[in-house]
């Protein structure tokens, strides 16, 4: 379910949006194509002593690599769902484009939290939910940390 | 619909294409046809698959350069895995770029609504906004400081006409005491109403000169008044 939206944000919901005001444009365009950068900034504390801080554009910065990080893997799985004329995205194909991408060392930890998140929807409880989407948020910006080199790179050749 | 079929041939994804075929060894063919356009790319692709496969059942660390044109200081290395998805994300990037859709500035706030109910609350000491059961124990301390002896009191009026004055000199723990009396002034009905209007204008006129005022008294020491800044933005 939370993988349908992704893939209209990489290539349909750029064009869907193209007419409209500066200024609600500006404001959703933000909105479209990254995070929410509070939800970034509490992931990011988890990982600080009590009284550590985080500066705006430490945030800004890991918000943009984050959102490359979710376009980057969904753009993969939806060539793999185009050439096997599907239209929906769904965990398998995410799974499938970590590893043809390298990231193979955690399709186990993302497996993990796939079975939990099926079983918290067939339980159909919404706090389950809550939980399982929160956990499913969690892994993006966990893959984005441990290849921080060379995606980084990546990030610094498109600045230049 | 292959994604291929819908982006048109520009020029920086003529030289991707280019520089992959040749790189690959292969005869590049310059032409501007979307149809032949895609047979190339098709070719192309299928290329790249059947080069990665004996590099990846080779070594796991293989480097691909990615193409010179787009990188002002050499070339750069890439995960060989990576490299195919690494040139469709630029496409994607140039071509939101063309259509003008990228993020060039980031505002300070995305609802000027509720931009401007944070400027109205109540901040306590330490820049920090007064939640309902503070900002009440925070009345009930300024009635009981009223209450107290006549000396105090004096003290007091006397702080209330100098804030009307223009620049007052402050020291220290009169200016604890000056902030005291803002926030007293801030929180009062009947002379929130005369007080917040030049705000108000201020506010018209630049968020930043609002945001000062709203923290004038902590201006005189640096730690507050960073505080304030950096909460306000």
């Amino acid at each position: 379910m939370s993988d349908a939206p992704a893939s209209p944000c990489g290539g349909g919901g750029g064009g869907s949006h193209e007419s409209g005001e500066h200024s609600p444009r500006s404001n959703f365009r933000e909105q479209d194509r990254f995070l929410p950068i509070a939800n970034i900034s509490r992931i990011m504390k988890k990982a600080l002593p009590p009284n550590g801080k985080i500066a705006k554009d430490a945030k800004e910065t890991v918000q943009e690599c984050v959102s490359e990080f979710i376009s980057f893997v969904t753009s993969e799985a939806s060539d793999k769902c185009q050439r096997e004329k599907r239209k929906t995205i769904n965990g398998d194909d995410l799974l499938w484009a970590m590893t043809t991408l390298g990231f193979e060392e955690y399709i186990d930890p993302l497996k993990v939290y796939l079975a939990a998140y099926r079983e918290g929807d067939s339980k159909g409880s919404a706090k389950g939910g809550d939980a399982s989407a929160k956990r499913d948020v969690y892994q993006s910006p966990n893959g984005q940390v441990a290849h921080q080199g060379s995606f980084s790179q990546g990030v610094n050749y498109t600045n230049s | 619909m292959k994604p291929f079929l819908l982006s048109h041939p520009d020029t920086m994804y003529n030289c991707s294409q280019v520089y992959c075929s040749h790189s690959l060894a292969h005869t590049s063919y310059p032409c501007g046809d979307p149809y032949f356009g895609s047979s190339i790319v098709a070719y192309g692709t299928q290329a790249i698959t059947q080069q990665m496969v004996p590099q990846m059942l080779g070594l796991a660390s293989t480097r691909i350069a990615l193409p010179v044109e787009l990188a002002e200081d050499g070339p750069i290395y890439v995960n060989a895995k990576q490299y195919h998805g690494i040139l469709r994300r630029r496409q994607s990037r140039a071509k939101l770029k063309a259509q003008n859709k990228l993020i060039k500035s980031r505002k300070p706030y995305l609802h000027e609504s509720r931009h401007r109910h944070a400027l109205k609350r109540v901040r306590g000491t330490g820049g920090r906004f007064l939640s309902a059961k503070q900002l009440q124990q925070f009345n009930a301390e300024l009635v009981t400081d009223a209450h107290s002896g006549p000396g105090p009191v004096n003290v007091y009026q006397k702080k209330d006409a100098s804030e009307a004055e223009s620049h007052p000199s402050r020291t220290g723990k009169n200016a604890s005491i000056t902030f005291t009396a803002i926030s007293g002034l801030t929180s009062m009905s009947g002379n929130s109403v005369s007080f917040r209007r030049p705000e108000h204008n201020f506010l018209g006129n630049s968020p930043n000169i609002g945001g000062s005022s709203q923290c004038s008294g902590g201006l005189t020491f640096g730690g507050g008044a960073r505080q304030c800044t950096s909460v306000g933005r």
